[in-house]
This record gives C-alpha cells, sequence and structure tokens, in this order.
C-alpha cells in the first residue's frame, strides 16, 4: 500500500510504489505543477511503474523549466535509481 | 531446500497477494530484508509484463520460488500465449538526458541487474511461455 501526503511544496511517500498504486498516485503527481520535492523516507519498495510516473511527471515539469527534488532514498531504492539512469534525470539529495 | 507455487489470477490487481506469498517464502526460507526486495522486483516486472503483453492468455499466471543452498531460483510460467521474444525489447538509453529518454523497457533491465541469469522458454505445442532467474545468496 502506498500512502501520498502532499503539500507546502512537498510529497511525501509511504510504503510500496509499486504497479497497482500507479493509477492512484497519477491522480496526485499529474496535479504538480510546480518544482516540488518528493521525500522517499517511509518508502520501502519501488518498481519500473513508480519509476515510470515519476519520469513521467519529471519530464512535464522540467518542459516547463521545473523540476522535481528527490530526498532520503534508502539505499535499496537509490540503487534502484543508478541501475536505471534515473540518478541523471533527477536531483537526488 | 525449499519451493513454493502458487497461480494468480492474470490482473495488476494480483499483485498484493503476490507479495504476500513472496513474504511468506522470503520468511520460511531465510532470505535477508535485501533479497525480498529483490525477488519483489523480479516476480513483479515479470508478471506484469505478462499481463500486460500476453492478453488473452490464461486466466492464471503460476510464480514459483526455490531455494537451495545458497542458490535462488525464481519462475513465472504463462498459459496459452503467443510466442515473444523479450530480447527484442531495447535495453533503454540509461545515460541520456531527460530530453532522449523514454519510459519503456526499464522492467526487463531492472530484472536483469538483479539477477545471474535470466531465460526465457516458449513451448510451442503447450503454448506456454516460462520466464526463470537464478541468483547467488550471499551468505
Amino acid at each position: 500500500m502506498l500512502e501520498i501526503v502532499s503539500g507546502d511544496g512537498k510529497v511525501h511517500l509511504r510504503g510500496r510504489f509499486d504497479a497497482a498504486e500507479v493509477d492512484r498516485a497519477r491522480g496526485v503527481f499529474d496535479g504538480i505543477a510546480d518544482s516540488c520535492v518528493v521525500d522517499f523516507s517511509g518508502l520501502s519498495y519501488i518498481s519500473s511503474a513508480g519509476l515510470g510516473l515519476l519520469f513521467a511527471t519529471q519530464k512535464r515539469l522540467v518542459d516547463a523549466g521545473k523540476a522535481l527534488t528527490l530526498v532520503n532514498l534508502n539505499p535499496h531504492i537509490r540503487e534502484i535509481f543508478h541501475i536505471a539512469g534515473f540518478d541523471k534525470i533527477f536531483e537526488i539529495s | 531446500m525449499r519451493t513454493s507455487r502458487a497461480g494468480f489470477h492474470r490482473e495488476i490487481g494480483s499483485l498484493e497477494e503476490i507479495f504476500g506469498f513472496l513474504e511468506d517464502f522470503a520468511k520460511s526460507a531465510g532470505v535477508d530484508e535485501g533479497t525480498a526486495l529483490v525477488i519483489d522486483l523480479v516476480v513483479e516486472e515479470l508478471f506484469t509484463n505478462m499481463v500486460r503483453h500476453n492478453e488473452g492468455g490464461g486466466d492464471r499466471i503460476a510464480v514459483e520460488l526455490e531455494r537451495s543452498g545458497d542458490q535462488l531460483r525464481i519462475e513465472l510460467v504463462d498459459f496459452n500465449v503467443e510466442d515473444f521474444d523479450p530480447s527484442s525489447v531495447p535495453q533503454p538509453p540509461l545515460t541520456a538526458g531527460i530530453e532522449d529518454r523514454r519510459p519503456g523497457g526499464l522492467g526487463l533491465h531492472l530484472v536483469r541487474s538483479m539477477v545471474d541469469d535470466l531465460h526465457f522458454e516458449y513451448e510451442p505445442q503447450a503454448r506456454q511461455m516460462r520466464v526463470w532467474a537464478t541468483k547467488r545468496l550471499e551468505t
């Protein structure tokens, strides 16, 4: 189960970001219109489905001169981002 | 040796049940947390590929896990499907910037990166696609 809390220019993710959660998460990410920090501190798992939604959001924002910044990725998720080459697409801190 | 096998409905909504099955296996097989996350990822990516690309296939997809010593084997079998060559899926341009990236092909790339071997075998008479991966566990 994925929990998403958004507000004040931040999105907090908690739980697991898998293919079964993407449609619900899309409703939140499609509503992001400005640069935003995504806090991964409560996220334990992400698959290509979650990566795909983050990618689509980043692409839309970058085209508008804005961007997502990702923070507090655990080592497993950081490795997933590295393998995907997404550490070149997102600012990760 | 520890083996678990189950069949799951061909729908993305089966993932919650699948993750429960994988968690039970990881506990009973003494698999560490990091490896359990790799198992989750491999099975999710292969399962969702079968659901999306083998439309019209059988109602269920079989998942089998086996631990024997330091060897882990993950196998999925899809029934009543057409042949599909996964090697035809191009690897995403991993070093490209966002302007040259497309979202597709990432799942299979993640799977290949996280296991030691990945095999696809199609049995035309049975119309079955069998996919299996092996991974050596750190002990």
